[in-house]
């Protein structure tokens, strides 16, 4: 299996000859079949067969990709697209880097030499009977985004023979690349390498043309199922960790050892290497979910921590299970990443980097919120595949949302509080006045609420604006989702969310068919709530403009005729005209509760659509108001100053005001004293 | 005299002189109170009527305070979580020593908090050095008498301190320390390389630190004019006397660290508010009162040791000053004697 193949041989001296690096992988060959009986979760149209070597020395890695792809549009494939993600990092003139520039990135792009990366694509050659053989020559680089001519993130083969529908081809790739310092959370620092988006990988055939976007700084990918049957070899000693399960390891003769990964119906394929993890296994059992074996790899300077790692996993594990489907593959692999090596917080399928620190304070979920959330991107993501270039919120926004309500539902993570680190970032300090909420800071309300405005949400993710991208993909999905939870209740949305997962896992959803279920689960028409929380970028915020609670009783003239009487000042006692007027203050509309309670605790609710400007409402009772409430039950997590939609009639501002103006004083006396040091 | 021997008697001149101890708290708290009024009036501004003061007066409303921050510009914008308990403790040392840069409207006070503890440390020092009371005409007598040269001395010092902060903080934390870390892959190795930059700049911000405390102390007890000279002096007795003067800073900043670590311990969380709050702030000013009483005990430490290194106890060389008589009294004294009788 090992020795070279006369094809690979032919390719060697074909192309092969400018591969920079001196030793080259063995080739790779088709990827194997599922064992039999093993049925085909998903349509495993691009599968892959990789040999790749790592070169730490040089920070090189060469690799030989056979690939097996089914055209599973309606229209012929007369071209092939693939991205070659590791040249956004080229130059300063690929549209990643540009992006991240005006982002306001600067300093990533003055970056040393040793830091950026290339990969070059050696031989590309269709095999296969009645192929058209090399197509090296034919290669160019295309931009269909924004026609960067500087971008290479894009390659296109023109093929001789158009591939119809359902046919397959056989394409097999050689290429090379260099390493980066860690750029988008793939590279190396030290001895640690995390190696993602690596292999030149074939985009998307839909029915209206190739789906294969150039890399851009604020998306994450694109690909279809299959089978990844690949063979890693690295210096002897490092341990491995990949997508998938190791099916065997063999050591070379030359100080090398070659890994062995293999996986089926997933549509990435990461995998991770250093001489300095720390090896942890563990499972998940449960009664009604298929067990996983946990295999965490760790830095050793986090491994009093191996627990929390897996116990946060449980928790993704089994609430996602639980509410929305279970996890099919059986096996996890979560990756500590090394301190600086900017590769944490990120998802690839059956394996995924989490993040943590040197100190971590037990009652601050780090490294239990990335936890979750990555594992639970195998959930939207690894198995519900939506498209991260174009509707990134789809797996971003449903993840957050769902680690939010996982954090909430786990007994230790409640309370949770906010932290902040000093001296250079490395001294935690935990507040424990402040607890965090998942209204606010699990579905990240304060990173939306700065940029709510920023973009609409069903403008491709490619096109947002680098700079605030995360706000609308992440928060604003998680705030609206929850905001629907809110409305229809936790029951029907659970449903929603299940239908959705049992109905696309292992296809790639659009926008328009979650909206589908939506209304199709829970009866409703939710178009209105669509067009104004993803077709727009509309800002929610409603509140009380006004709020009187006065005696009843008229003053002045009454009746008519002789019976004409005045009456004179109120004596001050009931009834009382309770008038509230409530406003919307910002573009988005959204039906309202108005909500009045009175000194005897009854209360008084009213529903207003939200369309108009304003609304009043009044009410006369025997008693006094207390205060009135918009939107009482905080249903609109959208709304972004919901300190305005409340007033009360005894408001006890000042006394806040003064127990935190005092508060701050205190801090400011002890800075002036701090600043002593120098008189 | 050891500098075990000129801390206690440091502490016995500080503790007799509680007016002065009181008078630099008051002096702290005048300076402060008004922003911290016009903060208490930006929040009650932005809580309004709303039943979210109920909650932030209750205890904490983290959900109000990011909207708060969303919106706040100037001073709002330092009114941030860390300012709560203990953590204002280490917001401030952390933003110290990493020189966050501070908020115009804090930077503003914070220079004028130093020129007006500048003018008051002439008199402060020359009460120390008397060990007697000297009543406020001569405290402020020797405020005023040393004033222009402690401020002469203080441009000097801004100049030293800018360097450090300036130049030598950012070529440790901002240069050296990114570009030896840059490969570091274990966290506490990081965290160690960091500390040993906080060694360096510390060691070097506490010797610069001590001598213009010293050129301080001389100018006021040997009442020098030229704050150059007065820090050529200060360097002098620093060098002749390194392990003195070094053993009482040292005593000093243990002293510093014992009562923020005693803070640390007892520093409550955000009470309800009513009385338990006052308690609360009480502890706080308590903790400022402290922080102001250390203080003052490195200014008579440091003069106490200088004196009984160069001279005698609670020797001073300027006169004790003679309050001028009311100009009526001068004018009356000064006149012609009138013709008759």
């Amino acid at each position: 299996m090992f020795a070279r193949s006369a094809a690979v041989a032919t390719l060697l001296i074909l192309g092969g000859a400018t591969l920079p690096a001196a030793r080259q992988p063995p080739a790779a060959q088709p990827a194997a079949s599922p064992p039999a009986g093993t049925p085909a979760l998903s349509p495993r149209n691009a599968s892959y067969a990789i040999t790749a070597r790592l070169d730490p020395k040089s920070r090189t890695l060469t690799g030989d990709e056979i690939l097996t792809w089914r055209n599973t549009s309606t229209i012929s494939a007369t071209t092939l697209r693939f991205h070659l993600y590791y040249n956004a990092w080229r130059n300063t003139n690929s549209t990643w880097m540009r992006e991240r520039w005006l982002a306001g990135d600067t300093p990533l792009t003055s970056r040393p030499e040793s830091d950026w990366s290339w990969i070059d694509v050696t031989t590309v050659r269709v095999i296969g009977a009645g192929a058209g053989g090399d197509l090296t020559g034919a290669v160019r680089f295309v931009a269909p985004d924004d026609g960067n001519k500087e971008d290479r993130t894009v390659m296109e083969v023109p093929l001789e023979r158009p591939v119809a529908p359902g046919g397959t081809l056989n394409v097999q790739i050689a290429w090379a690349l260099r390493v980066p310092r860690t750029f988008a959370r793939t590279g190396t620092i030290g001895n640690f390498y995390f190696m993602a988006q690596w292999f030149p990988k074939i985009g998307v055939l839909e029915d209206g043309g190739w789906n294969c976007h150039q890399f851009h700084s604020a998306t994450e990918f694109f690909s279809d199922f299959g089978t990844y049957d690949v063979r890693l070899t690295v210096p002897k000693g490092w341990m491995l960790g990949a997508t998938g399960v190791e099916r065997d390891r063999r050591d070379e003769a030359d100080g090398t050892t070659t890994h062995h990964y293999y996986q089926e119906d997933v549509h990435d394929f990461a995998w991770t290497t250093s001489p300095d993890y720390v090896e942890r296994h563990a499972s998940f059992e449960h009664p009604n979910l298929p067990p996983v074996d946990m295999r965490l790899l760790l830095q050793p300077e986090h491994a009093g921590q191996a627990e929390r790692h897996f116990e946060a996993t449980r928790a993704a594990l089994k609430y996602y299970g639980e509410w929305f489907g279970p996890y099919p593959y059986g096996h996890i692999t979560i990756v500590d990443p090394a301190w600086q090596s900017e590769a944490g917080g990120m998802e690839y399928p059956t394996l995924f980097t989490a993040g943590t620190r040197w100190l971590a304070p037990r009652d601050v979920t780090t490294p239990e919120g990335v936890t979750v959330h990555e594992a639970g991107h195998q959930f939207w993501y690894g198995i519900v595949a939506t498209n991260e270039f174009e509707h990134g919120w789809m797996d971003e926004g449903f993840n957050t949302f769902s680690t939010a309500r996982a954090i909430e539902n786990v007994q230790r993570y409640s309370p949770n509080y906010y932290a902040k680190r000093y001296f250079g970032g490395f001294i935690p300090w935990t507040f424990r006045d402040f607890p965090l909420s998942r209204e606010t800071d699990g579905d990240r309300l304060a990173s939306y609420r700065l940029a709510a405005k920023a973009d609409t949400q069903s403008t491709p993710t490619w096109r947002y604006w680098p700079g605030t991208a995360s706000a609308v993909t992440y928060a604003k999905a998680a705030l609206w989702l929850h905001t629907l939870e809110r409305m229809l209740g936790w029951e029907t949305m659970q449903r929603i969310m299940s239908t959705y997962f049992a109905r696309w896992a292992f296809g790639h959803p659009k926008p328009q068919d979650f909206f589908a279920i939506v209304n199709e689960v829970s009866g409703r028409d939710m178009t209105w709530f669509f067009d104004q929380v993803s077709r727009s970028s509309n800002v929610f915020d409603y509140g009380v403009d006004a709020f009187s609670s006065e005696p009843a009783a008229v003053r002045g003239y009454v009746g008519d005729g002789n019976a004409r009487t005045f009456a004179g000042a109120p004596d001050g006692g009931g009834p009382f005209r309770t008038t509230v007027v409530v406003r919307r203050y910002g573009e988005g509309l959204f039906p309202v509760d108005v909500r009045v309670v009175f000194e005897n605790k009854e209360e008084a609710r009213w529903r207003w659509d939200g369309r108009d400007r304003w609304r009043m409402f009044e009410i006369e009772k025997p008693v006094r108001a207390s205060f009135v409430q918009v939107d009482p039950d905080h249903v609109l997590l959208l709304d972004v100053n919901y300190t305005n939609n409340s007033v009360t009639l005894a408001p006890r501002t000042k006394q806040a005001a003064t127990k935190w103006s005092l508060a701050w004083l205190v801090w400011l006396q002890d800075h002036l004293l701090t600043y002593g040091f120098f008189v | 005299m050891t500098g075990r021997a000129a801390f206690r008697e440091g502490i016995r001149r500080v503790n007799g002189a509680p007016m002065v101890v009181a008078g630099m708290f008051a002096v702290t708290l005048f300076v402060t109170l008004p922003l911290s009024y016009a903060l208490r009036g930006m929040i009650a501004a932005h809580l309004g009527a709303s039943m979210a003061a109920d909650r932030a007066a209750s205890g904490t409303n983290y959900d109000w305070w990011q909207e708060f921050s969303a919106q706040a510009s100037g001073l709002g914008t330092t009114f941030v979580p860390s300012i709560a308990g203990f953590g204002a403790v280490l917001d401030n040392l952390s933003g110290f020593l990493d020189h966050t840069p501070l908020a115009a409207t804090i930077a503003g006070v914070t220079a004028a908090w130093l020129v007006l503890w500048s003018f008051l440390a002439g008199g402060i020092i020359d009460r120390f050095a008397r060990a007697r009371r000297t009543r406020a005409h001569g405290f402020f007598g020797a405020c005023g008498m040393h004033f222009w040269r402690l401020l002469r001395l203080g441009v000097v010092a801004w100049l030293a301190y800018g360097f450090l902060f300036g130049y030598v903080h950012a070529w440790i934390f901002v240069r050296a320390y990114p570009w030896l870390s840059r490969d570091i892959t274990v966290e506490r190795t990081a965290f160690a390389l960091r500390i040993a930059g906080y060694v360096v700049f510390g060691t070097l911000l506490i010797l610069c630190n001590l001598v213009l405390d010293y050129a301080r102390v001389r100018i006021v007890v040997e009442d020098r004019r030229s704050a150059l000279g007065a820090i050529l002096a200060g360097g002098r007795f620093v060098r002749r006397h390194a392990r003195g003067t070094g053993g009482l800073y040292l005593l000093n900043a243990a002293a510093f660290l014992l009562l923020v670590a005693l803070y640390g311990l007892l520093a409550p969380g955000t009470p309800r508010y009513g009385l338990a709050m006052w308690l609360v702030f009480g502890l706080g000013e308590l903790y400022i009162l402290a922080r102001h009483y250390l203080k003052l005990l490195f200014y008579a430490s440091e003069t106490v040791f200088f004196q009984g290194a160069l001279a005698h106890a609670a020797y001073t060389a300027a006169p004790a000053l003679v309050w001028p008589d009311s100009p009526a009294a001068e004018t009356i004294g000064n006149a012609e004697p009138t013709a008759g009788s």
